[in-house]
Order: C-alpha cells, then sequence, then structure tokens
C-alpha cells in the first residue's frame, strides 16, 4: 500500500514539475516545413458505394497516368476509423492528402494535424469544416438538386404531393442537396415526407416502404443519391403505383434505369473527374504552384432523352 | 510430474499470442519502412488505447463467464451526453466526469438484467445495445454534435502528449497496471474468478456473486465512457454511430489473448498483448496499402487461429 | 469364460500407473476388486476391454491371448463394462438405448420395431425386471437405468460384466434388486467384476476379493476365509486399528436449534439442536430431503417458514454469505459440482472461503494465504505436489480433503457435512473421520448427513432419521442400531 501511495506521489510530482512544456497537443503549434515524399496519399470515406469507388478510380487513374504514387485508404463510413487512416498516410510520409470526409466536423482534427505537419490538403466532395484547406473540390450540390426537382416538379405537377430521401445527417453533400431541393418544392410541391435513409440502397427501399404505408397517394420522390432512389424503386414497384423518382450521382445502375423508363431522372456528378482533378491539383501543389481554393466540379441532368 | 508438463504448455500458451505478435511486427517492418518510424509506433499505440481501454474492461466481463455486447453504445451514449452538456454550456471538466459516471451506470444496467433479471449475459447485453444505441440517436437526433469549444482538458484527454508520448497511451498503460493490481492482488480479482470458474461453489463458500457480476458489469461501462471520451477529443465532436462494433475488437483482442469464454481463466496481460496484435493488424495492413476488404478476412484468420490454439488446452 | 491377465505395466506420460499389474476371473463367480483411489483398477479393466492399451504383459481369454483395441472389440467377445457414469441417452426410449447401434434392420434398412420390442422384452424378463420398454429413459430411477445397462450387456451376450461402482447412486431397495439380478447371472454362467469400495456389500455378495495396491497386484482371498481388517490391510499395506476412531469429547451447550422449518413439498415442521462438540448423523433414504433442509439452514435454498436460533438468538440467514457470518460452515455432496473449483489449484481453493483471513482492505497478503494452505496440506494430509497442484489431478480422498482445509480454518461454529466421504477409499475415509473427531474435540457442532449406515452409526452421537421431509426421530448412539435406523427411514415407528 505504502509503494503504492509513494509511486503515485513521484508521479504527480513529475507531472507538476515537468511543467507545461512537456504537455503538448496534437496539431497545435508550429507549422512544420514541407514534408513528404513526394506521394499522395486520398483518405475516401468508403468503398462500398459506387460514387466513391468510381471517384477512387479516377484518381487512381490519373495517378498511374502521371507516374506518381498514390495510397488509398478506406473509412468504411466511420469517423474514427478515417482518423486512424489519416494518421496512418502522414506516417507514410505524403507530401499532399486528399480527403473525402465522413463526416465534415469530425475529420477536423486529423486534418488539423496534417496540416500542421506541412502537409498540403485537398478536399473532395464534401467539405473540411472548421479547417482552411489548399483545395475544394466538390459538384455543386446545390444547383444539380435544384435542377433535378425542377424536371420533377415538370414530371408530376405543381402541387403534387412528394417524398424527399436524406442522405447522411450532417454531410455537406446532405445539407447541399436538400438545401437545393427545398429551394425548387417549397414552393411548388406539396412534400409530406422528409426521412434520412442514410445514401444506402437497403434502408431507401424500407423507408421508402413505410413513407407509402403511411401515405400512398405520393406522387414523386426526389433521393439525395442514387443508391436510396434504386432502393426506393424497388419498394415502389411491389405496389404498382406510378410515382416518380429522381436520384442524384448517376452511377451506372440509376442510368441504367432512366434508359429503361424505370427512374425518372439523376444528376451525373462526375466523380471519376472529381478525382482526376484532384490529382492533378495535388500534382501542382508538389511542384509547388498556386491552385484555386473552390474548384466546382459541374453537374449534368441524365434524363431518358 | 504431469503438473510441470502442464506449466510448460500453459506457458506456451501465452507465449504463443506474444510470438504472435513479435512476428507480425517484425514482418511488416521488413517489408514496410514506414511501419518501422518511431512516430508510426506511438500512432499505433495511440489507435490501440481505444480498443484497449474496452478490452480491459471486457477481460473482467468474459473472466466471470459472461460477455457485454452493450460496450460500443455505451461509449456512444454517454460520449453524446458528454457533448451536449459541453455544448449546452457544462465546463468540459465536469462534463466528462458525468459521462463517466453515466457510462458506469449504465454498465450497470447490463449487470442488473443480469442477476436480478437473470437474463443471459447475451440477451441482456444485446437488449441494453439496442436500446442505449437508440437513445443516443434520439438524443442526438441522428446529427453530429460539434461546436464543443476550445476546452484544455478535452483536447488533452486525446490528442495531448508527455514528452511525445500520446496521453491515451498513458492512460492506457497506468489502467493496465490497475487492472493487474485488481484482478490479480485483491479479494475481488478472487471473487471474479471463482464466479467464472465455478459460481456455485463459490456462492457456497461466501462469494456475493451479484455483487461481483454487478460490479465487472460496472466497470466495463466506465471502460467505454472513458474510450469514448478519449474519440470525442480527437474528434472534436459526437458521432452518433460511433463505436458501432467495437464490442467485436474488444472480446477479439480478450480472445487472442487466451482468456476462456467460459470464464475463470485468463490473464489481463494475455489480452494487452492481444490487443496490440489487433493493433497492429489494423495499423501494419493500412501501412501496407492492403485493400479493407481483404482486412477484414485478414483479421478473422488470425482470431480464428489464436482460438483453435486456445481449444487445445 | 476364464480371463487371466498377467505382468502388465501402464504408463501416461511419466506417470505409471500399473507395474506387473494381474488379474484372474473364473467361470460364474462374481469377483470383486479393490483397492484405494489411484490403485490402478478402473485402468487394468480399461485395459481388458480395450479403452487403453498396455505397454507390457499378456492378457488371456479363455487361454488364448487377445488384444483389443477398443470396447466393441471386447464386446463383441462377450467383455461389457458398465461405467460408474451410465452410458445413458436420457431423451429416448428403453428401447432405443437397448438397440443403439444395433437396431434390427427389415429390407431397405427399415427398422424391425416389433422384433426389437420382442427381443426388449425378453432380455428384461430374463433379468426379472418389469419396465415398459416404450419408456423414456429421463423417467427411470438411476436404479432402473442401470437395470437398462446391464440388459444392454445381456443382450450381447455378454459372458463378463465389469460393473463400476454399481450401488454408488442406488436406494437399499434397488440395490437388493441388483443383488438378486448378479446372483441369477452368476447361476446362468456370466461372471461380474465388481469394482466397489463397499466393504459389507462385497462381503454379502462377491465369491472372491482381489486386491490392487499402488498400480500392483497384492492378492487373492476367498470370501469365506478371509476377513475385512485382512483385506484393509493388502488394501493400505499397513493395519488401520478401528475403522471408525474413538472420540471421548465433552458435549456443551446447544448452538445450533432449528424448529419448524418448512418448504412445501420438501420437508415439513424440522425440528432439531446440535451441542458443540457434537456429531449428530442425519440419516435417511436417499430423496428424504436431507440435503434440502441443511442447504436451507446454510441459506442457499429459500423456505416458507420455521426459526433458526444460533447460541440462542434468532437468526435471518438468507444466503450464504449470512450463514458464514454466524459461523455455519457446509461441505457440499458434489464436490466435483458444488465443492471445488476443479481447473484451479488447491491454493485457490483453500483460500475461497478465507478471503477475509488472508486480506486486509481488501488487498491479498500472499503470506497469509500461503501459510496458510501448508497448514491445510499438513494437518490434513493432502496428497499432493504442493500448492499450484490443479484439483481436477488429485484422487476423490484428496479433493474431499482440500473441501475440508477450506472450511476447517474458517473457525466455524457448525460445520454441517454432506456425505463426506461418498466415492473416498477406505485409507482417506479414516483421514477424514480423524479430521470430523478434531472438528468435535475443538467444540465444533458436527451435522453429518451421510447414506453409508455404518458410518453413521460408527461416528454419530445422536441419529437423526428423516423420511420424506419429515423427522421420524431422533436416536442416541446407545439405542441406535440399523435395524432401528432403516425402520425409521422406511416409514415404521420403534
Amino acid at each position: 500500500m505504502k509503494k503504492i501511495a509513494g509511486i503515485m506521489i513521484g508521479l504527480c510530482m513529475m507531472f507538476s514539475l515537468a511543467g507545461c512544456n512537456a504537455i503538448t497537443i496534437d496539431g497545435e503549434g508550429e507549422t512544420a516545413e514541407s514534408t513528404g515524399n513526394g506521394s499522395i496519399g486520398l483518405s475516401v470515406s468508403t468503398l462500398n458505394n459506387p460514387f466513391f469507388v468510381s471517384l477512387a478510380e479516377g484518381a487512381e487513374a490519373a495517378a498511374e497516368k502521371e507516374g506518381v504514387k498514390l495510397a488509398v485508404a478506406d473509412a468504411s463510413d466511420d469517423s474514427a476509423k478515417q482518423q486512424n487512416d489519416i494518421e496512418d498516410l502522414i506516417s507514410r510520409n505524403v507530401s499532399v492528402l486528399i480527403v473525402n470526409p465522413v463526416d465534415s466536423d469530425a475529420v477536423a482534427p486529423a486534418v488539423q494535424n496534417a496540416v500542421s505537419q506541412g502537409i498540403k490538403v485537398i478536399s473532395v466532395d464534401r467539405v473540411v469544416n472548421g479547417v482552411e484547406v489548399d483545395c475544394q473540390i466538390a459538384s455543386d450540390n446545390v444547383a444539380g438538386a435544384k435542377m433535378a426537382t425542377e424536371y420533377l416538379i415538370e414530371q408530376i405537377g405543381e402541387g403534387a404531393k412528394a417524398a424527399e430521401l436524406q442522405g447522411v445527417p450532417g454531410a455537406s453533400a446532405t445539407i447541399d442537396r436538400g438545401a437545393g431541393f427545398h429551394e425548387a418544392a417549397d414552393e411548388a410541391l406539396d412534400v409530406t415526407a422528409s426521412q434520412t435513409a442514410n445514401f444506402d440502397r437497403a434502408e431507401g427501399m424500407s423507408v421508402m416502404e413505410n413513407i407509402l404505408q403511411s401515405d400512398s397517394s405520393i406522387k414523386g420522390v426526389f433521393a439525395h443519391n442514387d443508391e436510396m432512389a434504386l432502393g426506393a424503386l424497388q419498394a415502389i414497384a411491389a405496389t404498382g403505383k406510378d410515382i416518380k423518382v429522381v436520384g442524384f450521382d448517376a452511377t451506372d445502375d440509376a442510368v441504367d434505369a432512366v434508359k429503361a423508363g424505370k427512374m425518372t431522372a439523376t444528376v451525373a456528378q462526375k466523380p471519376d473527374l472529381m478525382g482526376e482533378t484532384a490529382i492533378q491539383t495535388a500534382i501542382k501543389l508538389i511542384a509547388g504552384e498556386e491552385v484555386e481554393k473552390s474548384l466546382p466540379v459541374e453537374v449534368e441532368l441524365v434524363t431518358k432523352e | 510430474m504431469e503438473m510441470n508438463k502442464k506449466k510448460i504448455t500453459d506457458h506456451m500458451q501465452d507465449l504463443g499470442a506474444l510470438i504472435a505478435l513479435a512476428l507480425l511486427v517484425v514482418g511488416i517492418s521488413i517489408v514496410s519502412p514506414e511501419f518501422r518510424t518511431g512516430s508510426n509506433f506511438l500512432s499505433l499505440l495511440r489507435q490501440s488505447s481505444i480498443n484497449g481501454l474496452i478490452a480491459f474492461g471486457m477481460t473482467c466481463v468474459i473472466l466471470t463467464d459472461a460477455i457485454d455486447l452493450s460496450v460500443g453504445s455505451v461509449l456512444a451514449l454517454s460520449t453524446a451526453l458528454c457533448a451536449g452538456m459541453i455544448s449546452g454550456g457544462v465546463p468540459a471538466g465536469a462534463a466528462m466526469l458525468l459521462a463517466l459516471a453515466i457510462g458506469t451506470c449504465l454498465g450497470a444496467v447490463s449487470g442488473l438484467l443480469v442477476t436480478k433479471g437473470r437474463l443471459q449475459a447475451f440477451i441482456a447485453t444485446l437488449i441494453t445495445m439496442t436500446v442505449f444505441r437508440g437513445a443516443t440517436m434520439i438524443f442526438t437526433d441522428g446529427k453530429p454534435i460539434s461546436n464543443l469549444g476550445d476546452s484544455f482538458v478535452l483536447k488533452l484527454v486525446g490528442r495531448g502528449n508527455f514528452y511525445r508520448i500520446p496521453i491515451p497511451v498513458i492512460l492506457l498503460l497506468l489502467i493496465f497496471a490497475g487492472f493487474y493490481f485488481l484482478l490479480n492482488k485483491t479479494t475481488f480479482g478472487r471473487a471474479v474468478y471463482a464466479t467464472g470458474s465455478n459460481w456455485k461453489c463459490a456462492k457456497l463458500a461466501g462469494i456475493d456473486i451479484h455483487k461481483t457480476k454487478i460490479t465487472v458489469y460496472a466497470i466495463s461501462g466506465f471502460m467505454s465512457a472513458l474510450s469514448g471520451l478519449i474519440l470525442l477529443s480527437r474528434l472534436g465532436s459526437a458521432q452518433p454511430t460511433l463505436g458501432d462494433g467495437y464490442e467485436l475488437d474488444a472480446i477479439a483482442a480478450v480472445a487472442l489473448g487466451g482468456t476462456s469464454m467460459s470464464g475463470g481463466r485468463g490473464k489481463i496481460y494475455g489480452t494487452f498483448i492481444g490487443v496490440l496484435i489487433i493493433a497492429v493488424l489494423n495499423n501494419g495492413l493500412n501501412i501496407l496499402g492492403v485493400s479493407s476488404y481483404y482486412q477484414d478476412v485478414i483479421k478473422g484468420l488470425v482470431i480464428l487461429v489464436a482460438v483453435l490454439s486456445d481449444r487445445k488446452r | 469364460m476364464q480371463i487371466e491377465m498377467k505382468g502388465i505395466d501402464k504408463s501416461f506420460g511419466t506417470n505409471q500407473v500399473l507395474k506387473d499389474a494381474g488379474f484372474v476371473l473364473g467361470d460364474g463367480e462374481v469377483h470383486a476388486l479393490m483397492g484405494e483411489n489411484g490403485a490402478g483398477k478402473s485402468t487394468l479393466m480399461k485395459i481388458l476391454t480395450g479403452v487403453y492399451t498396455k505397454d507390457k504383459g499378456t492378457v488371456l481369454v479363455d487361454g488364448r491371448e487377445v488384444n483389443y483395441k477398443n470396447p466393441q472389440e471386447a464386446e463383441k467377445a462377450g467383455i461389457v463394462f458398465i461405467h460408474q457414469e451410465l452410458n445413458v441417452l436420457f431423451d429416448l426410449t428403453v428401447e432405443e438405448n437397448l438397440f443403439m447401434g444395433k437396431e434390427i434392420k427389415k429390407k431397405f434398412g427399415f427398422c424391425d420395431q416389433k422384433a426389437m420390442r420382442k427381443k426388449a422384452e425378453e432380455a428384461l424378463g430374463r433379468l426379472g425386471v418389469r419396465i415398459d420398454p416404450g419408456e423414456v429413459m429421463s423417467n427411470l430411477s438411476v436404479g432402473q437405468q442401470q437395470m437398462i445397462e446391464i440388459c444392454k450387456a445381456l443382450m450381447v451376450d455378454a459372458k463378463v460384466i465389469i460393473m463400476d461402482e454399481p450401488t454408488a447412486a442406488l436406494t437399499q431397495s434397488e440395490t437388493v434388486v441388483l443383488f438378486e439380478v448378479i446372483q441369477s447371472l452368476r447361476k446362468s454362467g456370466v461372471s461380474m467384476v465388481y469394482i466397489s469400495h463397499r466393504m459389507e456389500e462385497i462381503f454379502e455378495l462377491c465369491d472372491r476379493i482381489s486386491v490392487l495396491r499402488d498400480g500392483t497386484y497384492v492378492g487373492t482371498r476367498n470370501i469365506p476365509e478371509t476377513n475385512m481388517n485382512e483385506i484393509v490391510k493388502l488394501m493400505i499395506g499397513r493395519e488401520i486399528g478401528e475403522r471408525y476412531p474413538q472420540r471421548d469429547c465433552k458435549i456443551g451447550e446447544t448452538v445450533l436449534k432449528v424448529s419448524g422449518l418448512t418448504k412445501k413439498g420438501v420437508f415439513e415442521n424440522v425440528d432439531f439442536e446440535v451441542r458443540a462438540g457434537e456429531v449428530l448423523g442425519v440419516s435417511g433414504l436417499m430423496g428424504a430431503g436431507r440435503t434440502e433442509i441443511m442447504q436451507a439452514v446454510f441459506g442457499n435454498l429459500p423456505y416458507e417458514s420455521g426459526r433458526i436460533e444460533i447460541d440462542g438468538r434468532e437468526v435471518q440467514i438468507k444466503s450464504p454469505i449470512q450463514a458464514m457470518k454466524n459461523g455455519i460452515g457446509f461441505i457440499t455432496e458434489d464436490r466435483k459440482v458444488e465443492g471445488l473449483m476443479l481447473e484451479e489449484s488447491i491454493e485457490k481453493n483453500i483460500a475461497l472461503a478465507n478471503l477475509p483471513i488472508i486480506s486486509k482492505n481488501h488487498v491479498l497478503d500472499k503470506k497469509k494465504e500461503r501459510d496458510l494452505v501448508q497448514k491445510g496440506i499438513e494437518e490434513l494430509h493432502i496428497r499432493c505436489f504442493g500448492p499450484s497442484h490443479e484439483c481436477n489431478n488429485l484422487s476423490g480422498g484428496n479433493q474431499q480433503k482440500v473441501v475440508f482445509a477450506k472450511w476447517v480454518y474458517t473457525d466455524p461454529k457448525i460445520l454441517i457435512l454432506d456425505e463426506p466421504t461418498r466415492g473416498v477409499d477406505i485409507g482417506a475415509k479414516k483421514e477424514i473421520y480423524n479430521i470430523i473427531n478434531d472438528l468435535a474435540a475443538k467444540g465444533v457442532a458436527v451435522i453429518m448427513v451421510s447414506s453409508e449406515l455404518p458410518e453413521v452409526l460408527g461416528m454419530s452421537d445422536r441419529v437423526m432419521v428423516v423420511r420424506e421431509g419429515l423427522v421420524r426421530g431422533i436416536v442416541h448412539k446407545e439405542e441406535a442400531n440399523q435395524e432401528n435406523i432403516m425402520t425409521l427411514a422406511t416409514g415404521g415407528t420403534i
């Protein structure tokens, strides 16, 4: 007993003697000089979603073409894992970090860490809140969503009942696409249901089932991404009703569905173009060139025509 | 004679996990120069602290022939409540202490279900796992809680370093020492092992089985909450989905360390080695650039091998 | 069938269990095989029936050398081993158990129910046992289950049946039936090897008796020409003196008084007292409720009404912890299930009930623990390699002594013993009786529940007889004998 007490007192004394100099906080303190071995690290939110797979593939293709080393880490939609991934990329001495956040707030400390070590950072598709990055690359989600919603209104008529399937709460894509939808729909449609299906196809289906259960007179659905839209289509097909569905992302499955007339429209982001743009920007940063702070990537409405 | 042979095989089995760890570290170090840097090792240790703290608590529960599936949800709920309090104006230090108390109580709930409620541990903690996760979703409205301000104490827990050693690592080591003492040198430790080895015998020898079980669950809850605070500090926000699936890594670490799933046998340092093995796998495979799909398969295989060699006992 | 085993050696790793061991069996005889626990009796029989392979030696059956590789081969030759833990499939019927693996089949592999039913009834009839072949095994009593095992042996035309502790779990009446069956089998030419510790039974039933000691064959005697003392001397290599050591203590004041203890359907209105330095034997048939009464006194079984007084004061005992606080200790009847943590060391087991003594402020004092355990090992003569010897690897007698060591140092006022020498060999039994006497001499009030009548009569100051949850009588040792105890136990009056 006495021995333990003695050790505890000793430790406390050590701590207080050491004073503030001994204690440092990650990510604070002076910024180091540019480091890195010329390679690029990409922390993608998940590879379980075709959109981000395209993004990663676009980046990989571009990197190979330009002859730059690229390391890809998959965060499996877990903020804590993403933080570990970014730390590991820093360990691998990357010069530029391309980050596609799972959650725009939660990723901030890890990105701050990278910045304080002199690594250049590019955010892709979603923003990083609270930390200034070297470049933000994203689709113009607001404009794209507004465009898609306006098309939906054309199809189902003004004042018709509609439902909104939202993405992962808090993600910038969710916020932006929701904003674009409501800009167009609040005046022109009767939005009776707004639920999240977390950008996931299976959840999209079950949430849609529940919405139809409570109100089957809906005429149209806007989903923040194609996966949820496709899931909703399954639910709708089971009821046999004619409900117009508009998605976002223009993944292969969705484009097929639109061509087949099952889905009304989708918005083509160009995730591969995003990945490519990110790599090219990264190369510029490595070379020490100036880049734009924000690079919006265009989107395109995809309909049957 | 027989007894000596047994001791040697026992030691070999304990050593087995250590040898596996050594092989992994050496092997990956040879292949990857980035793995074997000092800063990466520190990073690895820091990453292992989350699972490590939870796994220590889980070890106690499993030693009593029980299990705690609710650790991830307890982590999430106590962290969300903490974040809510901080962003609502409560001083960070007080909120963190309250969160630890909440975690302890949440753990005790599982303990009560198992003892007074007479539910099987698996079922009871499956229930608390689901209910606590749901409560987290309700409290956070499904959205992350950010805006936690700039409290030094909050930042220290997860992002602080003491002479370059991450604070979470120091916490991990101190708490390991605490558990070692608790399990090996106190009457409570004996009660834990006895309850798992033969609860009928323990009860008839005057051990308070209910108190022991409720206490280990409370400890597990406390460790989950502590782990959550470290994550809160690292991420600067509380995610509603935090901790999802963390029970699996914790149980895997305990199993890798040689603790028997039916209680009564196992050492806390075994769990420590198990935690390190998993951390090395996670970190090493990441560094080697192994696709995350393969990572899960590899992890599963390693755990299978560990459990099979446990069965030889 | 005549069997001769000679020069048998068998080791497990470095542990030599049998050295130059042997055994002979003639036609139509009941031959007892005795020896202390660990003497090698089961090992020898397992070598005969092919469960183990011998390292050296010969086994002759009817003059021919044999070497069975597994029990099925031995069975084909007509040698069957009925183990102490019966090989019974509880959820299936008698018929299904009898024919497991040996079903009579019709064309296309369908079972011939009628033929099987007929054969089963025949075999049961041969035994003179009336059991319905369609009855589910779990509904039968242990004695009846044992009959089915014997029936199984007969159906494969067994010429030799080896029985290991057959009466350990039987009631008195079931034992009588078993003995009748054994006699009739003997008359029809079947030989039996009877492994048991119960001397009285052996002397009643068997023709010859062979003794093993420390893995070696020591000798064979014809029962009519020998006596128990000689056998015991062969078994342990020395005189044992009185089987039940004398005790000459002062009996003091009443320490425990139980009044009106009732639990509906289990026991009713139980009244008894025990005084310091006294041994109260508790006799009765199996299932009479003795264990339940004692578990209630120890706080491990809730009861509905009644009063417990210790040293004249009423106490509430609702849990073992409370019982221990009041100075009561309890040695259960099943040491492997409730008495020991089998996979733990002797040290951890002894320490378990003594934690308050070997710790300060909940922190263990390793030195105090070691000293306590060492004391226990020495004073109780526990034969082991040391405190860290795993209890699984101890003989039954030594395991029981570990349980005693666990309780003796808690300084109990009252110590309840439930079947303290079950499954324990003669030598260790005597040592345990000495321990009990020492406790009584120290002033402990001892309650001894036992189904071995000679033991109860030899050790008790008074005997309480229980039948179907009621106390039928309490008899002083001067008046107690086998007849009147049995009379009370079976519902009569004296």
